[in-house]
């Protein structure tokens, strides 16, 4: 699909054949198939986005200083296709290119000389401290505080739900460091060492038995205050940032991968001869027609940043439209798996190792990580529908 | 980029001017008076449709007279007619009979029909379905015609004709020994009648052949692959249509929910009624996206198939977003939104029976899961 978009954007030949004829040879260079061994696994993706920044091919969309390729959004395009393609291993730590936005944009020389490389490389992991026992969607009400002792912060408090904190060697945080006030006054954007002393981290296990996040308890951390990110207590307004481009052509891989996981659930229903059953026939073609209603949805807001116009409000929406999507094709899923997607992923006889009842209980985050679809929906209804405030004091 | 920003330009364009024209030709009092119609158009309208905007002939080719265009700005003008609900026979002669002519390949056919489509001096429609079988089931058409001279005879029933009481060229398809053919017919010669429907504002009607005289169109036994994409254009144009008419119940909800008060404060401040909004804005607009990515398949001439899968994906997605659309518009509005006086029905029987017609969103299900292999073995 994105071939025509990218025939459309103008993209200079000469420019292309540059950078995609020597990623295409580092993905020569870096075939193979992923270790079976989660370690193992892990180890192999992080050397090759290692490699990949070596070979200066990481980061289309960054710009240069920041040691990004400085690709223009059609370039980034094709890009990601051909990593797709390739069945590139993904970058392991996809938080990390939730602070880099705002390392770039807000970070001090120094701060980006430090933490963007190791970030690229994975080199660091990092992990989001914003959610607390008592701060989820209504996240301003953060309680976790900081206090200035000479050159140093002094955090005390708990965050909860962060997604990878036991790998984890940095934390971007949200932290009072003042009053609370409207628009999230008094909160301050620091980057925290998850070795400091004082920080203990207990893994959660979550919904499918496993530990992808955990609690982080702060008992008098000291964060130097060179780690402070922006203004002390402006720490609201940049947390949002992002590079525009970057979140464009985030959904576009989203997109290559739902493609794909389609796909496969067509395969295995060929196979299982659930494509049979007339309900679950029709099902399928409603998951295939929402993954082409999704790329049709993608194709408008791109076309429309890539002749410099407003993506208006097909943008707003993808959210929260490939969270309901990602729902409804596990749902689906188990009908096709059959019977047997009662069993567990440690059964060995489970269909397809058990992926899809695996992935019917991840999916269930997808309405409620990083905001939930309630709040989203606000959001979407005040900002984009123009309706009044939900909150009283109106 | 330029190509694709002119295009973009191009097509805003195209939106404001038909946009104006309609908020003057079409506001909610003439829909009301033409609904009442067994004819259900205003020909002053129609011929300003023609001479002043060269709509009608817009997907006719300049040769015949008309102006084209594709089905990316035919989808254009769709989605703002669907807006307004605007009564008139433009599915009939602007898409689908214009279409069938053209897919029949009979140039002397073109040459005789479409001048005359094109500049809306006459209207014209297809005549598919029977009984009470889905127009897309095309094994169920029965009539049959009977070669009778240099001229062949129809013997059947065909219902739920669009605007098959006011067309003045009938085109119909019918079986002979060699299959499926397209025939002409003139519409004095056949016996038709009105019928009172769920959606008034698009009219419908049957038409009784009797030894009723018929020109064939095309090759004998070809109509079958033509009428096939003659429905698909069909569909891309009415799934356009609906994501129009589903976007206007949105802007009529929100403007609703802004101004109507209760407890002391808008009703869009409570959650229950914003999420219903915010949920209709995704849907609306990747129905939006889903009928102009259609439209921009047919207009690129892509490959058959894909032009196929993307008319039912976009006429699936479109028919419920339609539906959902107007049922909410209703809840939403509360009590006035379910009284005749206040235009949410008239939404809601568009939306409903256009769910219905050229192909039911089950069919349309069944063709994507028929093109992405996934058939019973049996």
């Amino acid at each position: 699909m994105a071939s025509a978009t990218v025939q459309d954007a103008g993209t200079s030949p000469a420019r292309q054949a540059h950078w995609s004829v020597r990623l295409a040879e580092f993905l020569d260079a870096h075939a193979g198939r992923p270790p079976r061994d989660k370690t193992a696994r892990l180890a192999w993706a992080r050397a090759f986005h290692a490699d990949l920044e070596e070979a200066h091919l990481a980061a289309p969309g960054w710009p240069a200083e920041a040691g990004g390729m400085g690709l223009d959004l059609g370039d980034q395009i094709a890009y990601h296709q051909q990593m797709t393609a390739a069945r590139a291993p993904r970058h392991p730590c996809g938080l990390s290119f939730i602070v880099a936005p705002t390392l770039i944009r807000h970070g001090t020389p120094e701060q980006k000389e430090r933490y963007l490389r190791p970030l690229l490389r994975a080199d660091e992991f990092w992990c989001q401290g914003f959610s607390e026992p008592g701060a989820g969607s209504d996240l301003t009400s953060l309680t976790t505080r900081a206090e200035r002792v000479g050159d140093a912060y002094v955090v005390n408090g708990q965050k909860l739900w962060t997604t990878m904190a036991h790998l984890a060697d940095w934390m971007f945080a949200l932290i009072r460091t003042g009053p609370a006030g409207p628009g999230g006054a008094g909160i301050s954007y620091l980057l925290i060492s998850m070795k400091s002393e004082g920080i203990t981290v207990r893994p959660l296990k979550d919904i499918s038995g496993g530990t992808h996040f955990s609690e982080v308890y702060f008992d008098d951390v000291r964060v130097p205050v060179g780690n402070l990110v922006g203004e002390e207590g402006g720490g609201w307004a940049i947390a949002r940032t992002s590079l525009g481009h970057e979140r464009a052509t985030a959904f576009l891989s989203d997109e290559f991968r739902y493609r794909r996981v389609v796909s496969e659930l067509h395969r295995l229903a060929k196979t299982s001869g659930a494509a049979d059953d007339p309900v679950v026939r029709q099902d399928l073609a409603r998951i295939e027609a929402s993954v082409r209603v999704l790329a049709s949805n993608s194709r408008r807001a791109l076309d429309a940043v890539l002749e410099g116009r407003d993506p208006g409000p097909a943008a707003s929406v993808n959210r929260l439209v490939r969270a309901e999507f990602d729902q409804r094709l596990h749902e689906v899923a188990l009908r096709v798996v059959g019977p047997d997607a009662v069993l567990g992923q440690r059964e060995p006889t489970a269909p397809e190792g058990g992926r899809w009842t695996y992935g019917y209980l991840m999916s269930r985050s997808s309405t409620i990580g990083a905001g939930t679809a309630e709040i989203q929906r606000n959001t979407i209804a005040e900002k984009v529908l123009g309706l009044p405030s939900w909150r009283k004091e109106a | 980029m330029s190509a694709v920003s002119d295009r973009n330009d191009e097509h805003d364009e195209l939106r404001k001017v038909v946009r104006a024209f309609l908020e003057h030709a079409s506001p909610s009092s003439e829909v009301r008076r033409l609904a009442e119609t067994d004819e259900g158009y205003d020909p002053e309208v129609w011929r300003r449709l023609a001479d002043e905007l060269g709509l009608v002939g817009l997907i006719v080719p300049e040769r015949f007279g008309g102006a084209g265009a594709g089905a990316a700005e035919l989808a254009v003008v769709m989605a703002e007619m669907g807006r307004t609900l605007l009564c008139a026979p433009y599915l009939s002669s602007a898409v689908l009979a214009p279409a069938a002519l053209l897919e029949s390949g009979d140039e002397t056919a073109c040459a005789e029909f479409l001048p005359d489509i094109a500049d809306g001096s006459v209207i014209a429609t297809l005549a598919v379905a029977e009984g009470n079988s889905d127009i897309r089931d095309l094994d169920a058409v029965w009539t049959t015609a009977r070669a009778d001279g240099d001229r062949h005879l129809l013997f059947g029933t065909k219902e739920r004709v669009t605007d098959g009481y006011a067309a003045g060229l009938l085109l119909t398809v019918a079986r002979t020994e060699k299959g499926l053919s397209l025939f002409a017919v003139d519409p004095e010669a056949v016996e038709r009648r009105p019928l009172p429907a769920l959606d008034p504002t698009r009219k419908l009607a049957r038409v009784h052949f009797d030894r009723t005289p018929a020109r064939l169109i095309g090759a004998e036994g070809a109509a079958e692959g033509a009428v096939a994409r003659v429905l698909d254009l069909g569909a891309v144009a009415l799934a356009a249509e609906q994501a129009g008419g589903a976007e206007r119940c949105l802007e009529l909800s929100v403007e609703y929910a802004k101004t109507r008060e209760q407890f002391g404060r808008p009703i869009g401040a409570f959650q229950a009624i914003k999420h219903k909004c915010a949920e209709l804005l995704y849907e609306v607009e990747s129905a939006k996206a889903a009928a102009q990515d259609a439209a921009r398949l047919w207009s690129a001439a892509a490959a058959a198939s894909e032009q196929g899968l993307a008319a039912s994906v976009a006429r699936a997605y479109c028919s419920e977003t339609y539906v959902h659309a107007a049922a909410e518009t209703i809840q939403i509005h509360g009590g006035i939104g379910y009284t005749w006086e206040h235009d949410a029905h008239l939404y809601l029987r568009r939306a409903k029976s256009s769910a219905l017609l050229l192909g039911s969103t089950s069919w349309h299900l069944e063709r994507v899961a028929a093109d992405i292999g996934l058939v019973p073995t049996a």
